[in-house]
């Protein structure tokens, strides 16, 4: 060991990640175990360990949320064959496989090949899934229809072997208004599509880019890097932020690893200047490449897009939602969701990062019998957007980071919610709750917000949670106190009481907190 | 209302709800979180964590001095031990390393102890500036204090009172300075030069010496009329001797001490060709042994040999494995479990000595080691042309004035007469007079002065460096390098023959120490539980815990590991398996994990108090890993 010491300077994960990110699942399955190493360049492939000894979870990797029909009955097959027939929707519109065994990795790729659909660079310290707003395609308030910059910037940077071995993960979401349905604060690279009129009179389309957000122990609220970036730029720009990622970011400590941590040290003005570098090395014209503020135009958007229930697209087709109770599924009710896809919609699938299900393109005729069919399977479609939409991480079920079981919060709460006298105000809040500070279940962005913790007794712990109140996709929130898990529905109740006395007009929550100058 | 939380009605809402929990305490290592700690918990905890710290005694700051060394930086490492033990020069060489037996390399891991010793001599080899004479604490006070004995206890005694503002002069009795630095250590051992630059700091400082003063009755009344103290630190200088029947008359049998004086001075001629028999098992008995090799020439390949008889086995001798390894290189003979029982002569001239063997008896004598009986029969005749007794050495109690006798401690019957090192506690080694040294100036200056004027303290401060420490866990399972000797061919009689780490050896040895001055501590109120340092520890260092068991100073004596979450009360760090690798610090979400610095200093009682108004209390600091 002695002669590494002088050239140390990176982490443990960095060396296993220098020995090369190539794996053989069959290999693999012959053999009937992973390494440690194996398990790390693992998740390059998209599969995790699980907290359940001998179990593998897999991300499949849908950019935009979006999959045809096809791929969704593929995902349903999948999980029918490996996956004892669950499945779960992610906070970035991924779906995850559970109780995958070794034998069946392989396997399962192929399967999921057969659709073009992978779960390559699901995990790992890559670009992950690029998320996007899932009304992308027909939101009446989107300036412009995002989703194929979704899919552009998805493929470019999957696609750049030279993008394979980041610091860390970095995460990408595109937004079609500024209203933030895609979360574009919290990302390492947020993207809004903005609207501005020429000096000619004309609509011009572009992007604002905000980088360098993110929740986890380190809460950011990404800065922003360009105010205006023509659309078919954007994918460059997301290339060349990567880069920078790639060539600044912290590679001795990995809780550090983040591009949050780069624009922080670093400061915004520098990161834009490496990051305007490296495109011009690549030959990309940077002269129209913006950073003054303008004003912008086109419709005006309401706080909450998502939260309308049934909302009509630009095509004149409505959007059907489906509510699935903590993300999770089966691959029957799966299935049944593509075959309504094909029956009442576009035939396709949408997921969405509150872990629900939308069906588009239903002709306004049909949207009872859709909703009615969708009933059928067990979800709720309609009065849930909101309030009773809690968004549970999977917390101790299967994550072995996680410290509380979210999912019983999840029960707890439920009750509390679905009262009557809260009716008015269904739609005027959001909750999370997250299982440790990482986060997947970003519980300072939401009006109400719970981290998993253990509080401890006089001998022994308990699971308890922090309660956080007033956060917003571009605001977090503030810590409320700390309560033992029991104790965190008489809390929830005490708040939307207040809520329900002090609220004025048509203000959430988080607004009415930012009032009350908490 | 707006903006005022205290009266938030969200806030409002969930303090009328009225939730409030029994927890059991947050446990706190020291009494104050930053600052100076004064309190028997501060000093426990300090002690327990750094265990070579407290094997020392003269608590040198040992894991200071080696990040400094590991830091690039031997002078602030001389400067550390210099202030610490005086003569790190010399204890760099000749130190009897209690801290090494402490390490706790030694706990786990089969690659020994960090060097500690050796570390020292090379922060002294490789530092730039010569020693320099110490700062005064205290303005001149007009006192005067006499030393008696210019030795390791004497001289350092001399450099405290100094520093606390007092006259003082030194007698000695020989032509210089350093007592059995440089009457008893032979000099291939210890070179006369570092003995020289380390007394000469001291004497720098304003000392006045009085060499070639020997001090009877008569001198002894003068000095306790001119001077407000006396400090007498004489050694221990009578032989013990043995009487052996057949034995001629003087000449033939030579005590140890007498023989490295001797040979020290350049009074021993050439032997060559000599059979010596040293009877001992102590420092003394082997430096005679390596003398006399060097003296018969046996290096070289003369005729003759040099052999040590010892009564005990080789385990009881006070040389460490390495030199009894050096020992053989040099042809040196060691017999072990060796009685002398009587000598013969022929034309009056010693030729050979009988011996008896013993057997060790499992239990111990009085001071530790096992008890001996010998074999009868087992007589056995070694031929001997010189018999040297190196078996200790007894205090000359003389050198008191009549009447005065030592009572507990550095005192005597006398107020104004106190007693350090060697002659306080009879015959032993460098380490143990410095200390003597230091505490005896406390005490005389509490008498002159009438008040303790010097305090120590814990010093608690917090490292914002994200944990680094500069040490990461391959340095723990570094290949200790051996330090390199001279060839046998050139040891002659003064040439050193350990040479010094090399600059990489000192680097590698000084990484290899754990650093165990820097203090992790997990703020309970703070850790939510999520066992995500749990997971990154290098080894066993953190624990969920369900129970901590304290003893009557607040120092967590034990716990009670706890298997499930549920029983989890605290996640805790063992700091006695913590290898400050700063792992769990980086990995905590909730910056719950500190790092703090804990060094043991004094300063005057009013500084003292002046520092500790700035303390910082537990829970009063919020620390903010990513501002």
């Amino acid at each position: 060991m002695q002669w590494t010491l002088g050239k140390r300077l990176v982490s443990e994960d960095e060396i296993i990640k220098d020995q090369g990110l190539f794996l053989d699942y069959d290999e693999i399955a012959r053999k009937g175990s992973m390494t440690a190493e194996e398990k790390n360049i693992s998740k390059w492939y998209g599969i995790y360990t699980s907290r359940q000894p001998g179990n593998h979870m897999a991300r499949i990797v849908i950019p935009g949320g979006v999959l045809t029909s096809s791929q969704a009955r593929r995902i349903a097959k999948v999980a029918e064959d490996y996956a004892q027939g669950k499945l779960a929707i992610t906070t970035r519109q991924c779906v995850q496989l559970h109780w995958l065994k070794i034998p069946s990795l392989a396997d399962m790729v192929r399967s999921l090949a057969e659709d073009s659909i992978s779960t390559f660079h699901g995990c790992g310290d890559v670009t992950r899934n690029v998320a996007g707003c899932p009304l992308a395609e027909t939101c009446q308030f989107r300036r412009f229809n995002v989703l194929p910059h979704v899919k552009e910037t998805a493929r470019l940077l999957t696609e750049a072997r030279d993008l394979d071995n980041l610091p860390r993960k970095f995460k990408i979401t595109f937004s079609g208004c500024g209203a933030g349905c895609a979360q574009p604060f919290i990302n390492c690279i947020g993207i809004v599509a903005v609207q501005r009129k020429t000096p000619l009179g004309d609509d011009e389309f572009g992007f604002k880019v905000m980088i360098g957000g993110g929740m986890g122990w380190a809460p950011f609220i990404g800065q922003e890097l360009f105010s205006f970036v023509p659309p078919e730029k954007m994918a460059r720009v997301n290339r060349a932020i990567a880069q920078l990622f790639r060539d600044y970011g912290e590679r001795r400590d990995r809780s550090f690893a983040r591009l949050k941590f780069v624009v922080h040290r670093r400061g915004i003005e520098e990161c834009r200047r490496i990051v305007l570098k490296f495109l011009q090395d690549e030959g990309v014209d940077v002269d129209d490449l913006e950073t003054e503020d303008f004003e912008e135009t086109g419709v005006d958007y309401p706080d909450r897009p998502l939260l309308e229930q049934n909302p009509v697209g630009t095509d004149g087709k409505v959007t059907v939602r489906a509510m699935v109770p903590k993300g999770e599924l089966t691959h029957l009710a799966f299935k049944r969701m593509a075959e309504i896809s094909e029956i009442y919609g576009n035939k396709r699938v949408y997921l969405t990062n509150r872990q629900n299900i939308e069906i588009h393109g239903v002709k306004p005729g049909k949207v009872d019998e859709a909703s009615a069919e969708i009933r059928q399977i067990g979800f709720d479609t309609d009065g849930f957007f909101g309030l009773r939409d809690i968004v549970p991480c999977v917390g101790t079920t299967y994550c072995p980071k996680a410290v509380t079981e979210t999912r019983s919060l999840y029960d707890l709460l439920m009750p509390v919610v679905s009262q009557s006298k809260y009716r008015e105000i269904w739609d005027k809040a959001l909750i999370n709750i997250t299982g440790c500070p990482n986060s997947c279940s970003p519980y300072r962005i939401a009006d109400i917000g719970f981290r998993g913790m253990r509080i401890r007794e006089t001998v022994g712990s308990t699971e308890a949670y922090e309660m956080r109140i007033g956060g917003k996709h571009d605001r977090l929130g503030s810590k409320l106190g700390e309560f033992k898990k029991e104790d965190c529905a008489p809390a929830l109740e005490r708040i939307l009481d207040t809520f329900l006395d002090l609220r004025r007009g048509d203000e959430t929550l988080a607004d009415c907190a930012e009032r009350l100058g908490l | 209302m707006e903006n005022n939380n205290h009266l938030n009605p969200f806030l409002k809402a969930i303090e009328d709800l009225g939730v409030s929990y029994e927890m059991a305490p947050n446990p706190q290592e020291t009494s104050v979180f930053l600052g100076v700690g004064a309190e028997p918990l501060d000093f426990k905890t300090f002690l327990k964590d750094i265990p070579c710290q407290d094997a020392c005694p003269a608590k040198t700051n040992v894991p200071a001095y080696i990040e400094a060394i590991a830091q690039g930086d031997p002078d602030k490492a001389y400067l550390i031990n210099q202030e610490d033990n005086v003569f790190s020069g010399v204890l760099g060489r000749v130190c009897s390393r209690p801290c090494e037996d402490a390490c706790r390399h030694n706990w786990t891991g089969t690659a020994g102890p960090v060097h500690i010793c050796h570390l020292k001599r090379s922060a002294s080899d490789y530092k730039e500036n010569p020693p320099k004479p110490l700062p005064s604490w205290f303005e001149d006070t007009a006192k005067k204090v006499a030393v008696i004995g210019g030795g390791p206890a004497g001289l350092t005694a001399a450099r405290e009172l100094r520093r606390y503002g007092h006259g003082v002069t030194i007698f000695e009795r020989d032509s210089v300075l350093g007592g059995m630095m440089v009457q008893g250590i032979p000099v291939f051992r210890l070179p006369r030069e570092t003995v020289e630059a380390e007394v000469k700091a001291i004497v720098d400082s304003g000392i006045e010496v009085k060499c070639n003063t020997g001090v009877d009755a008569a001198l002894m009344e003068r000095i306790m009329q001119d001077y407000d103290a006396v400090l007498v630190a004489v050694g221990a200088v009578n032989p013990s001797n043995l009487k052996l029947p057949g034995l001629p008359g003087d000449g033939h049998t030579i005590p140890g001490l007498k023989f490295m004086y001797d040979y020290n001075m350049g009074l021993i001629g050439d032997m060559k060709g000599q059979n010596v028999i040293i009877v001992g098992g102590g420092f003394t008995a082997v430096d005679c042994a390596r003398s006399c090799a060097r003296a018969a020439k046996r290096l070289v390949g003369a005729e003759g040999t040099v052999t040590i008889m010892y009564r005990r086995t080789e385990a009881q001798m006070s040389a460490d494995p390495d030199e009894i390894n050096q020992m053989r290189l040099e042809e040196i003979e060691v017999e072990t479990l060796m009685n002398p029982l009587s000598a013969r002569t022929e034309n009056g001239k010693l030729v050979a000595v009988t011996f008896q063997r013993n057997a060790l008896d499992e239990e111990q004598s009085e001071g530790g080691k096992p008890r001996i009986h010998a074999i009868p029969g087992t007589e056995e005749e070694y031929p001997c042309d010189l018999l040297i007794m190196a078996i200790g050495q007894t205090r000359q109690l003389s050198i008191l004035p009549q009447g005065v006798s030592q009572t507990e401690g550095h005192h005597t019957t006398h107020e104004n007469i106190f007693v350090a090192g060697d002659f306080n506690y009879g015959s032993f080694d460098v380490i143990t007079a410095v200390n003597d040294g230091k505490e005896v100036a406390d005490k005389i200056d509490a008498h002159l002065m009438g008040r303790v004027r010097r305090k120590k303290h814990i010093a608690i401060s917090f490292m914002d460096t994200n944990g680094e420490t500069g040490r990461v866990r391959d340095h723990d399972i570094q290949f200790p390098v051996q330090m390199p000797k001279l060839p046998l061919p050139e040891r002659d009689g003064t040439a050193e023959v350990e040479l010094g780490h090399t600059a990489d050896g000192t680097h590698i040895h000084a990484t290899r120490c754990y650093f165990c001055h820097y203090k992790f501590e997990i703020d309970q109120d703070a850790c939510i539980h999520c066992d995500w340092c749990i997971g990154v520890a290098p080894r066993d260092c953190i624990n969920r815990v369900s129970r901590l068991f304290h003893d009557d100073d607040g120092v967590v004596t034990s716990s009670l590991e706890a298997n499930l979450a549920e029983e989890t009360t605290y996640i805790w760090i063992d700091s006695d398996e913590c290898v400050r690798c700063g792992k769990c610090l980086r990995v905590c979400p909730t910056a719950a994990i500190t790092m703090r610095k804990m060094e043991m200093c004094s300063c005057s009682t009013a500084e003292l108090e002046e520092k500790q108004k700035d303390n910082v209390p537990y829970g009063a600091f919020k620390y903010e890993k990513f501002k």
